[in-house]
């Protein structure tokens, strides 16, 4: 959009029917970077402002969720988890699920819910998703936190051992990863349900289903070495399993597999952002 | 001078209509597999030739702009006028980066910040004060921005005691007060305004008006401003665009566009009659039967100057028996300025016809385009009905011996008693 070759003849920018692949401007995402804290605020006041629990509600969902999982898969199917409590191991599969999903269906709504707007004003789109993300992570961060007490009172009340260890500083670098893959996706998928309609219906279905092929119910060490690749091949299954080892003890993965995750969602990303910034533009005249 | 700071160059925008583009993924995939595989032409739609000689009229095309050139300097404030569908808003939408043009180029300098709207990004269920920051990032503006003009932005909306209450307990006129004291604090370079002044009430949108013209004034900031109001655009506006059907028809000082474009849309009516009080203007209590403006020409084929008399004449079918009936005649300039009210005897009237006359002097008005209301008035006091706009014309120049070109200024040009003589001669 803002050329740099505009600047050589003297004008600050130029308008022209040609889009890029490449070309963000980072000067001026920042320069909106209030844009971006005011809609993360924006966010949590429309959903928490006006209720009686307020922002308990973002813990709300992860626990009757958990205590659901733990009835179901634990207690009526019996999955095994391990040495792991299975109240420990459902919540913290949830809670980087939902980071994951929530990041993924965040993103891809942008243009959808945000037409009106996108039509009216000029920002940097990609404020959008950003924003989303931001939120979403600080709601994981609330159930993050509620999460390392849960541990804090097994450690304490049920004996659990401490298992904490030099993988637990790789925490930060795995959540990063599943929030960026879920944007990822997300971005790619903003543009192409904007475009196609039919594609919206079916996002939905696509991710739930993508919970079962990745360790979200299951530890991956129950799962059997014939049908392993199966949930191998999901970038996302390394770092569930190196979340749980990192902060719970237990985990399948190798450094290889983490390698792997993380060349997955840089490449991910980087189509995202293409996608988004070749196509973003054009689709104002459509939606 | 002062330097160009934005440069529209050859712009185009052409939207597909039907099918095409509406989001279909087997449309699309049946195209690429076509066009870009078997390397055959489009199957849903025949580029246009090289040369851009589709026929416009082609109804699955829709050429919003077309060829639009034009260059806007540093200060200016620039009226862009049309019909509906002429384009306007397209135009505003690219130069304010929403939309993409199919071709063409805008160069600009400087912050650009755009309003086609009032109240973006407002949520209802925030208060005034939230929305005042969000909306205000939306428009690019920063946060110590907003922070250290948030005091004036709420004394400008006039809604102090409500700013801590949801919009959506709001009236309109407050939300569009609080929406638009935002983008009035806007401090970009260039400043895009689409028809947000057709809100709000007389006084907020006088208000606005003036804000905006101190702004252009004092700060030099450039203003492009879509409105509806051509009394707006030429109090407001330096310059002004025409576009029409996409392309620029005209393009100038604002006042002879606008007075250009309004003649054009308005063709003179220089007599209406009715035969039946049941299709007549009017209501229960007055119809009118005809209305007339009869130049008092010396000979048929004249033409209507400046001094040539004038003789308003209409009839009315008065519905009641024993009421005092008075008429006003109203005269205006085509941009809307009243140039007299001029009231009439009252007399009692019973049901029937009754008509009325009056005459505007030659010699009295300047040249240029004016129309006439008529209201009619019940015991001096009532306005029982306005007739607006019943009729129009223009009156042409006449300058005899004077030989000055320039446009002739003021809204009259009566000929007073003016007298000029030479009283003492110092040249010894």
């Amino acid at each position: 959009m803002i050329s740099k070759e505009a600047n050589v003849k003297g004008w600050d920018w130029t308008i022209s029917s040609r889009t890029k692949w490449w070309g963000w401007d980072f000067k001026e995402l920042w320069s909106y970077h209030h844009l971006l804290t005011g809609l993360v605020r924006r966010e949590f006041l429309l959903n928490y402002q006006q209720t009686i629990l307020g922002p308990v509600w973002i813990l709300v969902q992860p626990v009757i969720t958990m205590f659901t999982y733990v009835l179901v898969f634990d207690k009526l199917v019996g999955i095994p988890t391990g040495t792991l409590p299975p109240v420990l191991f459902y919540l913290s599969g949830i809670i980087i699920w939902n980071f994951f999903s929530d990041s993924l269906g965040g993103a891809s709504n942008t243009f959808r819910e945000n037409a009106h707007i996108f039509s009216k004003v000029y920002f940097p789109r990609l404020i959008m998703p950003f924003s989303m993300l931001v939120t979403h992570f600080l709601r994981f961060l609330v159930q993050f936190i509620f999460f390392l007490i849960m541990i804090g009172l097994y450690v304490i009340f049920g004996g659990m051992p401490v298992s904490f260890s030099i993988w637990t500083l790789f925490v930060p670098l795995i959540l990063l990863l599943i929030g960026g893959m879920g944007m990822a996706f997300g971005l790619v998928l903003s543009v192409t349900t904007a475009k196609y309609r039919d594609l919206g219906n079916l996002v939905p279905l696509a991710v739930r289903l993508l919970m079962f092929l990745t360790p979200v119910i299951y530890p991956l060490a129950t799962v059997s070495e014939e049908i392993r690749w199966l949930v191998l091949w999901n970038p996302l299954t390394p770092l569930f399993e190196a979340f749980r080892f990192a902060l719970l003890g237990e985990g399948t993965f190798t450094a290889i597999q983490l390698v792997y995750s993380g060349v997955c969602t840089v490449l991910l990303f980087m189509a995202g952002l293409m996608v988004f910034n070749k196509k973003g533009d054009k689709l104002i005249d459509v939606i | 001078m002062s330097e160009v700071v934005i440069q529209v160059e050859k712009l185009t925008k052409h939207y597909r209509l039907g099918t095409i583009g509406t989001g279909s993924l087997r449309q699309d995939l049946q195209r690429w597999w076509t066009t870009s595989v078997r390397r055959q032409e489009d199957p849903f739609f025949r580029l246009e030739s090289a040369d851009g000689n589709t026929a416009p009229s082609d109804k699955n095309n829709l050429w919003a702009l077309r060829d639009i050139n034009f260059e806007i300097k540093q200060g200016e404030v620039w009226g862009i006028i049309g019909q509906n569908g002429a384009g306007k808003s397209t135009l505003l939408k690219i130069l304010s980066r929403i939309v993409r043009p199919t071709s063409g180029v805008v160069r600009g300098k400087g912050k650009i910040s755009s309003m086609l709207e009032v109240g973006t990004g407002f949520h209802p269920e925030l208060t005034g004060r939230e929305n005042v920051y969000i909306s205000g990032y939306i428009l690019g503006m920063t946060k110590e921005e907003i922070k250290s003009k948030f005091d004036e932005i709420i004394a400008f909306s006039g809604i102090e005691k409500f700013i801590d209450t949801p919009v959506k307990r709001y009236s309109s006129g407050m939300y569009v007060r609080l929406a638009f004291a935002v983008a009035a604090h806007l401090e970009p370079d260039i400043l895009i305004i689409d028809e947000v002044l057709a809100v709000g009430d007389a006084d907020f949108q006088k208000k606005c008006l003036g804000k905006m013209r101190e702004v252009s004034q004092s700060e030099g900031r450039t203003i492009l401003f879509v409105s509806h109001s051509s009394q707006a655009v030429v109090n407001l506006c330096d310059k002004a665009l025409w576009l029409h059907q996409g392309k620029m028809k005209d393009i100038g000082s604002a006042h002879e566009i606008v007075s250009r474009y309004i003649n054009s849309i308005q063709k003179f009516k220089l007599s209406q009659s009715w035969s039946t009080p049941e299709e007549a203007p009017g209501n229960s209590q007055v119809r009118f039967s005809y209305v007339k403006l009869i130049p008092q020409l010396g000979n048929p084929d004249d033409i209507m100057d400046i001094r040539v008399p004038l003789t308003v004449k209409f009839g009315i079918w008065n519905m009641a028996d024993d009421v005092m009936l008075g008429f006003g005649l109203h005269l205006y300039t085509y941009s809307g300025e009243c140039i007299f009210d001029v009231p009439s005897p009252s007399i009692v009237c019973q049901k029937g016809l009754v008509e009325a006359e009056c005459t505007i002097p030659g010699d009295f008005l300047n040249d240029g385009s004016y129309y006439i209301s008529i209201i009619v008035v019940r015991n001096t006091s009532v306005a029982l009905f306005t007739f607006e706009e019943c009729l129009s014309f223009e009156l042409e120049d006449y300058r005899g011996p004077i030989q000055w070109f320039d446009k002739w200024m003021g809204a009259v040009r009566p000929k007073l008693p003016f007298r000029v003589r030479q009283t003492e001669n110092v040249f010894q």
